[in-house]
């Protein structure tokens, strides 16, 4: 298991092709795939075809940070030409006519595509085992889930299959997969990074972001892809030049808050005891732990739920089998055609949502339910205005459990909503998280920690998870 | 009818905004084009795909709103309007609902009717279909797909068919006047629907209203309006209650018929468009629209009419169009004889651009400022400077140069006046003699021949003073 910055080593001093480097991961990848179903779709042709690109690349000196790193993207960042399913029926054999920004970026460093993994299906789920190619599974013990709904590409850094992979967080889809596979995932402030090719869930909520080995490799792919785009209007030039820029500062008299909301009830013991030895060393280094509260909390994952179903209602009305994507057969008219492609198309915790989200936007509960839910996300807004004006970063679990097995809570909707509590609001204000793994339950399954600061201080956030991953015994997958 | 009810109109007009861009993305926003060549993924609805506003479509809609004395909001939003149809391809279209552009403008009748706006908002238009029957398929061109429109809605303040076409007319005339649209109907340009109940006489409280969607010409607007009335009052009389429904016009069979009544409205599910950001605007933004906007008919009219002295008529006629009234005033600003000029211009100028519709005027206001005065100055003939502008308009050249080829130049040869006219008389000695005698007319025949024999070398002022004082002579003799 190596990181980034040791891959790039490795690279530069020629100890390695990225053509070699490119095989070991793609065979890798190939052979535990069939367990672990990481990816939907590994491109070997086109990955070894940039491979080689990229070392040319590294051979006339002008390699990049990425140049040549073999890295996986999730099911649901278009790449031009690569079939992008988001993990539906509905988009089985659909391929992008255009790059996402953030591919763009990374072609511009050179970066390898090893292949586009496995999700929860439209990125609806926290198990990513709603997939329509069946879910993949975590790597410290495949008989558990690994998270979602980035839940393939935080398995396939945990398995070594890719060196880092791109995820799409919307209300933890980075961080709970990052946590469950005792990897390190990022959620980048609100636009930071483009969604232009990002198939929309929630647009207002939705922020791609690295998964990798490390805080730092974060830092380095944040710093590839982040930046304002022309293509979308909600990203932001956010005046960091340097992710990594703030590694190795140290901690010490920085106020650290600890909303008392996130270690009650429904968090378990393990968790909450790994959480709080991270929060302990912290303090051991001179950083001060101040409990906070956020009151509105207990409203987090109703009023999440009402809004990204909301929006997800009217992004995914597009699928109607007319341009793209599945079409059923022999429909008599339009009605028709709609009804039954996307009632064949679409799996049965997407069609929830956006049965929940159309209800929530009708005529006569808009005012009960989506202005609701917007009036409490003003409020969550302010209580992290305050925190942030008294301390320099929150530090929280990142979900309530472990990875939990597969057959697990599936069926029961509202306790699966009812796990994200840890990491919606964090999207609801639009704030940078971070999940590093902290420590490991009795059964050796991964607990994260979650460090999350004020808007456009992601450079902070992959401070603090750097300065704790340094002292931190990572324990390898077994897989 | 017209005895018992009152008809009460309110509009909803659609206009294409003259963007070289959509409104949503940088595709061409050209009107045409073959099928699906103004596309991308923005606007055919790709997954991952995100719309960008176009600025200047924003401007074009305050400036509308300004022209039509509307308050402009400080702080615009954007909504999404989510229905299922094939023509629009992300299944909503992005629209505004609660915070438009602009808001309570007004729009004055000759009626004297003052038709308040209730607001201009800014949106997207969807693509077209075309049912091909013959193959049972219906096919998607996305070209028009984000289109800018403008929506402008009006008070139900409309009482007549014969307002709703003058206010959508002079909206026309307007939005033309501004650049932000070409006012083309037969090109869809211009769409309006049409929101319309009667009330008896007195009452106070409105009808039930019919909506009739989508009409496309001054023609199919009137007529519709006045089938409604009809069929409206049909019902009310007939002890019915008219519907709330949605109904569509048959322009072959001149009536409307229902699309769908109350029940069956769609629910839009608007909420706030999360991929475009607020617009907001600072006074001097809006001062900095404002000032783009040109001087409006009603102004140039008065203006006109008050210091140009021009008739009402003709100075309506003069500011129908923008071109025209600016290429009025460029010519009277090189020769100001205000009368002059507007005579020759309507009857040489306008009806040659009617009947061309063309919009152009082949030659510049100096070449026409030159003919006028040629005219008045009669360097040539009144009816040689109408051949002079016909030549203009068909071959082109300098009006001096036509003139000349022509051989219209009129020059003041006295010489010529003289020899001509002295000879004459000699030989018309007899005639001469009956006009001494007392026949008047004689002396019309003199001027005729002269004009004649004369042609090109004198004005008939001269050749007329000439003569006066030759026949004067001979009498005295």
């Amino acid at each position: 298991m190596k990181t980034i910055k040791e891959l790039r080593g490795m690279l530069d001093k020629k100890e390695v092709s990225s053509v070699e480097l490119t095989k070991e991961y793609l065979d890798r990848a190939d052979s535990l795939n069939g367990e672990v179903n990481a990816y939907i779709t590994i491109s070997r042709d086109e990955a070894l075809d940039e491979a080689e690109r990229a070392d040319k690349k590294i051979a006339e000196g002008g390699a990049l940070p990425l140049t040549g790193i073999p890295l996986a993207v999730k099911d649901n960042i278009c790449i031009e030409g690569v079939r992008t399913t988001c993990a539906s029926k509905m988009l089985e054999n659909f391929k992008p006519i255009y790059n996402a920004t953030a591919i763009e970026k990374l072609n511009e460093q050179g970066a390898v595509y090893l292949g586009k993994t496995n999700m929860d299906e439209f990125a609806m789920g926290g198990s990513s085992q709603t997939s329509y190619f069946g879910g993949p599974k975590n790597p410290y013990d495949t008989e558990r889930v690994p998270g979602g709904s980035s839940g393939g590409s935080a398995a396939a850094v945990a398995a070594d299959m890719c060196a880092a992979a791109l995820g799409s967080d919307t209300g933890g889809s980075i961080r709970q997969p990052s946590s469950f596979c005792g990897v390190t995932g990022l959620k980048p402030t609100y636009g930071t990074v483009s969604r232009y090719g990002l198939i929309a869930f929630a647009s207002s909520l939705d922020q791609i972001g690295p998964i990798a080995n490390s805080a730092e490799d974060c830092g380095i792919i944040l710093n590839a892809i982040a930046g304002r785009d022309r293509h979308d209007q909600t990203s932001r030039d956010t005046g960091v030049s340097d992710y990594t820029s703030l590694i190795g500062e140290s901690v010490k008299g920085k106020k650290i808050a600890m909303p008392k909301e996130f270690f009650g009830e429904g968090i378990d013991d393990e968790v909450k005891e790994s959480v709080f030895a991270a929060a302990k060393f912290f303090e051991e280094n001179g950083a001060e732990l101040v409990e906070v509260s956020i009151p509105t909390l207990k409203y987090a994952v109703s009023s999440y739920y009402l809004l990204a179903c909301a929006e997800a209602s009217s992004n995914l009305a597009r699928y109607d089998g007319v341009k793209y994507g599945y079409r059923t057969e022999d429909a008599e008219s339009f009605d028709e055609l709609i009804k039954r492609s996307r009632y064949e198309g679409f799996g049965r915790e997407v069609k929830r949502r956006i049965l929940l989200g159309t209800y929530a936007l009708s005529s006569g509960y808009y005012d009960a339910y989506y202005k609701k839910a917007m009036a409490v996300r003003q409020q969550f807004i302010k209580e992290h205005k305050s925190i942030f004006e008294k301390c320099d970063v929150m530090l929280t679990p990142t979900a309530p459990t472990v990875a939990y097995k597969c057959d697990e809570n599936i069926d029961d909707p509202v306790k699966m909503y009812l796990a994200d509590i840890c990491t919606v609001t964090s999207n609801m204000v639009g704030i940078p998280t971070v999940s590093t793994p902290c420590g490991y339950d009795k059964n050796g399954m991964p607990i994260g920690v979650s460090i999350s600061a004020n808007h456009f201080e992601d450079a902070k956030v992959i401070q603090f998870a750097d300065c704790f991953e340094k002292q931190f015994s990572k324990q390898a997958a077994r897989i | 009818m017209s005895e018992i009810f009152d008809t009460v109109i309110g509009l909803e007009v659609h206009a294409e905004l003259l963007t070289n861009s959509k409104v949503f993305c940088t595709c061409s926003a050209e009107f045409g084009g073959d099928p699906n060549t103004h596309i991308c993924p923005a606007c055919t609805g790709q997954p991952g795909a995100l719309p960008v506003i176009n600025h200047r479509a924003v401007e074009f809609a305050v400036k509308a709103g300004l022209a039509f004395d509307c308050e402009i909001n400080r702080y615009s939003r954007f909504d999404r309007k989510n229905y299922f149809y094939p023509d629009l391809p992300k299944a909503y279209q992005i629209s505004q609902l609660d915070l438009p552009l602009c808001i309570n403008g007004k729009v004055e009748l000759s009626t004297g009717t003052v038709v308040r706006l209730n607001r201009i908002h800014l949106e997207e238009d969807a693509g077209k279909l075309t049912h091909d029957d013959y193959n049972g398929e219906s096919l998607a061109d996305y070209n028009r797909c984000s289109v800018p429109l403008i929506e402008i809605v009006t008070e139900p303040d409309i009482k007549s068919a014969e307002e709703a076409a003058e206010f959508v007319a002079k909206l026309g005339q307007y939005l033309k006047y501004l650049g932000v649209c070409d006012a083309k109907m037969q090109e869809g340009s211009i769409r309006a629907d049409v929101n319309i109940s009667l009330k008896r006489k007195g009452d106070e409280k409105l009808g039930e209203r019919a909506e009739i969607k989508n009409l496309n010409s001054m023609k199919a607007i009137t007529r519709a309006i006045k089938f409604e009335e009809e069929r409206q009052a049909e019902i009310i009389l007939s002890g019915g209650t008219v519907e709330q429904e949605t109904r569509r016009f048959d322009d072959n069979q001149g009536r409307t018929k229902p699309m769908r009544n109350k029940e069956n409205a769609n629910d839009y599910r608007y909420f706030p468009e999360p991929d475009i950001l607020a617009v907001t605007f600072t006074d001097e933004d809006i001062e900095k629209i404002r000032a783009t906007i040109p001087a409006l008919p009603k102004e140039r009219k008065e203006k006109y009419i008050n210091e140009y002295k021009i008739s009402e008529n003709d100075a309506e006629v003069l500011t129908s169009e923008k071109y025209i009234s600016d290429f009025f005033d460029d010519t009277v600003a090189i020769y100001p004889e205000y009368k002059n000029v507007a005579n020759l211009f309507l009857t040489e100028i306008m009806r040659r651009v009617k009947e061309t519709e063309s919009e152009e005027i082949p030659f510049s206001p100096e070449d026409f400022a030159e003919v006028v005065k040629m005219a008045d100055k009669n360097t040539v003939n009144r009816n040689d400077a109408k051949d002079i502008i016909r030549t203009m308009f068909e071959e082109g050249g300098k009006p001096m140069e036509i003139a000349k080829a022509k051989n219209y130049l009129v020059v003041e040869d006295n010489a010529a006046i003289a020899d001509f006219v002295e000879a004459m008389l000699d030989e018309k000695a007899e005639l001469l003699e009956q006009y001494f005698a007392g026949k008047q007319n004689i002396f019309g025949f003199f001027m005729g021949q002269a004009t004649k024999g004369l042609q090109g070398k004198a004005t008939p002022r001269s050749i007329k003073e000439y003569l006066e004082t030759a026949i004067e002579k001979r009498k005295n003799k």
